[in-house]
């Protein structure tokens, strides 16, 4: 999403993912969440297994946050592409059994290259006020270092690449790159804290009870028999990088990556803040000026003045 | 008898004050050397058109060969295996990035030069544009090493578009980051600059002059009829052709000439600008055309309006201007004139491309030779989306193209991905361009 050089908005997320967990699908959730309680702002969604279906499904999901959106604020909306890497998936994911809802995501060239599209959008960042979550292997970011003259700008708009863990093992080579050439602070997220602070199952059917056809609620059921809790490093990964200074995690050590660790202490709340983000309903948008309007009034007297 | 001998590709007829390039003759190939037989050179344009397109009635509904085109492109219809359509080239360096509204001013300002422009009104910077990076290394071997034309307005100074330069709105190509080359409107001017000695005249001095005009034809007959002796009967015709061809446009110039002075003997337009936008149009394309068959530059462009512009088309009964109109806030009637105004644009480009494709030279046409980009540096002009361009090319880039196709890339790519791809065409190898990621694929024949 751009923005008008207006008001600072708060920190943009670029969060990338093999979107084949169901910690990926509530991480996404909590995302859609931050940004509906102006938390947060999506900058980027791109998926890492090349799964046409986990793109339709972002996609979907992104529709459905959508929906709360109505009239002329509908008309202006931009509805950022979904990243999507190229290859096959390993497997059939279970989450994609039940179609998510609206996409307008056919075939691949509905989607963009993830490189690409996280550079774009970090670019359209306040400097500083971007963090990039990676929730799957890193061949994505890995790609993404390569692009010419990217460094720069990752330095200049990023504060944080927070990582889970869990799905580094399946690109190592990429996770060398990553580590090594990432110009900003890491935060490495692992198993542990996920399985620590699990999200619970029940809350599925209590808070996401809102909407019949809840895409994040019918991924979950289809995720697994329920009843069941889901490890979090994901979500954890995210409530960091959208939350770094508001004591819910602390840091082990110093230097550069810095693992997250529990207080046990932060528990309830962060599993509270888990729940709320994940099955926060969705938010009306005010409509955004059309272009041309004030936003140019206003800047022509800026230049008058000047 | 056949000999090696062959007639020099930088021949001029010349006369008092005149130097008349020649098109590609059969005499210009040494006979038996296979070895050096040269190729006629690739030549590109752009052709810039402003305020985005009604998508619509651009994007066919399907990929891979052209079949039916749409309504907006239907005037190209005929000649659809010359053209490849592209789908979802970007420019994101035309987008906000924070700097706010003006997107006519970056949306012009990136187009060739694939940066962000600086936001100001005094101290301007872009980028080199890459018809330039193109023109210093091949426009060493042509007379001009590139053409900017365009059709309104060259403003370079105050503000165009909330708070960017006028410089940003109205020019494509860029010298340096800080110096923009300004489009030449005038005919007459374009004229006597491809084959005259280069002093413009003031309007008066050109009236005087006038009296006694004769065609600069008339200053290189001792010339033309010594080259015809020497020629085969297909190079005589084709030089005839050609000649006739410089003879309609200073018909044309000089009735643009007589028109105006009725009009309104102290109006501030150019002189030689016609008031009917076709008949401009359709001297502008036949210079280009001339400046490419006689390969007076290989690298054009051409900026037809600026952007931004609120130019009204009585032309075809639209006293509206265009980009007022173009902010239609999906209002039928309004969104009608809009297409109207980008079929009739595309109208004017068929009958250029047209003409492009009857001029043979080589083993093909003076087209198949070319790549001529059409398009705009915003899709939807209400939303001013700076994603799935409106982008084609006409020619074939020296049999590089397989053209007749629509190709569509994947959402986000980048505009200057083509761009590499066209520089390679052209001999001119460069690794990145403005925020290039690669070079697009599938664009070569095998």
């Amino acid at each position: 999403m751009q923005f008008p050089a207006s008001a600072k908005p708060p920190v943009g997320i670029g969060f990338d993912s093999a979107m084949d967990s169901i910690g990926d699908v509530l991480a996404l959730a909590m995302l859609h969440g931050f940004d509906g309680k102006d938390q947060a702002r999506i900058a980027a969604i791109s998926v890492s297994s090349g799964d046409l279906r986990a793109a339709q499904f972002c996609d979907a999901v992104s529709h459905f946050y959508a929906s709360a959106t109505t009239g002329p604020a509908a008309m202006f909306m931009r509805f950022t592409p979904i990243g999507l890497a190229d290859g096959k998936p390993a497997a059939e994911s279970p989450i994609f059994a039940k179609p998510a809802g609206t996409t307008t995501i056919k075939s691949v060239i509905d989607t963009a290259d993830p490189a690409t599209l996280i550079r774009n959008e970090l670019m359209a960042q306040y400097d500083q006020n971007a963090a990039v979550v990676l929730g799957g292997p890193a061949t994505d970011l890995a790609n993404l270092l390569n692009l010419y003259g990217v460094k720069d700008w990752i330095a200049r708009k990023v504060r944080l690449l927070c990582i889970a863990e869990d799905g580094l093992q399946t690109d190592a080579a990429a996770a060398r790159k990553l580590f090594t050439e990432w110009p900003t602070p890491i935060v490495t997220v692992g198993r542990e804290i996920g399985d620590t602070l699990p999200f619970p199952g029940e809350s599925i059917d209590k808070d996401f009870a809102y909407s019949t056809a809840h895409p994040i609620a019918d991924a979950y059921r289809a995720f697994k028999p329920m009843p069941y809790d889901a490890p979090s490093s994901a979500m954890a990964a995210m409530l960091y990088a959208v939350h770094p200074n508001d004591g819910y995690f602390k840091l082990s050590g110093t230097g550069n990556p810095r693992a997250l660790v529990l207080d046990p202490d932060q528990k309830e709340r962060i599993i509270r803040t888990y729940i709320e983000m994940a099955s926060a309903k969705p938010v009306a948008r005010k409509p955004r000026r059309p272009p041309d309007d004030k936003d140019k009034d206003k800047d022509k007297n800026k230049e008058e003045k000047k | 008898m056949i000999t090696k001998k062959s007639l020099p590709r930088r021949t001029f007829l010349r006369g008092m004050g005149t130097a008349v390039a020649l098109p590609f003759l059969d005499a210009m190939v040494p006979a038996l050397s296979a070895a050096t037989r040269s190729k006629p050179p690739v030549r590109m344009a752009f052709v810039y058109v402003p305020n985005g397109i009604i998508m619509d009635g651009w994007n066919p509904d399907y990929e891979g060969p052209l079949g039916e085109l749409p309504r907006i492109l239907k005037p190209l219809e005929p000649y659809r295996q010359d053209i490849t359509l592209f789908g979802n080239l970007t420019h994101n360096t035309g987008r906000a990035l924070l700097d706010g509204a003006g997107d006519h001013g970056r949306c012009c300002a990136s187009y060739l030069t694939g940066v962000q422009p600086r936001k100001t009104v005094i101290d301007i910077k872009a980028g080199v544009s890459f018809d330039q990076i193109v023109a210093n290394q091949v426009g060493k071997q042509t007379r001009f090493p590139s053409l900017e034309l365009g059709m309104e307005d060259a403003r370079q100074a105050g503000d165009c578009d909330s708070g960017y330069s006028c410089a940003y709105t109205n020019n494509l190509a860029w010298r340096s980051e800080t110096q923009p080359l300004p489009p030449v409107l005038d005919p007459r001017a374009l004229f006597e600059r491809l084959f005259g000695n280069g002093i413009a005249l003031t309007p008066a001095a050109r009236a005087r002059e006038n009296l006694y005009r004769r065609s600069i034809l008339d200053f290189v007959s001792d010339d033309t009829r010594k080259l015809e002796t020497d020629l085969g009967p297909t190079d005589r015709r084709k030089l005839d052709e050609y000649l006739s061809s410089i003879r309609e446009i200073e018909r044309q110039i000089e009735k643009a000439e007589k028109d105006n002075a009725q009009i309104d003997p102290h109006m501030e337009k150019p002189y030689g600008v016609p008031a009917d936008f076709a008949e401009h149009f359709k001297l502008m394309a036949d210079m280009m055309t001339v400046a490419f068959q006689s390969d007076l530059t290989r690298v054009i462009t051409f900026l037809v309006t600026h952007e931004g512009t609120s130019r009204p088309y009585r032309e075809i009964d639209i006293p509206d201007g265009h980009h007022p109109l173009t902010h239609h806030r999906n209002q039928p009637d309004l969104i009608e004139k809009v297409a109207q105004i980008n079929c009739y644009h595309v109208r004017q480009f068929a009958a250029w491309i047209a003409k492009m494709r009857t001029i043979r030279e080589g083993d093909g046409s003076l087209l198949d030779n070319c790549m001529i980009v059409y398009g705009a540096g915003l899709s939807d002009g209400n939303r001013h989306l700076h994603e799935d361009l409106p982008t084609l090319i006409a020619g074939r880039g020296g049999s590089h193209f397989k053209s007749g196709r629509r190709i569509v890339y994947r959402k986000e790519t980048p505009m200057c991905n083509l761009y590499l791809a066209m520089m390679d065409r052209m001999g001119v190898h460069v690794e990145h361009f403005g925020d290039s990621t690669g070079r697009l694929d599938t664009l070569d024949l095998t």
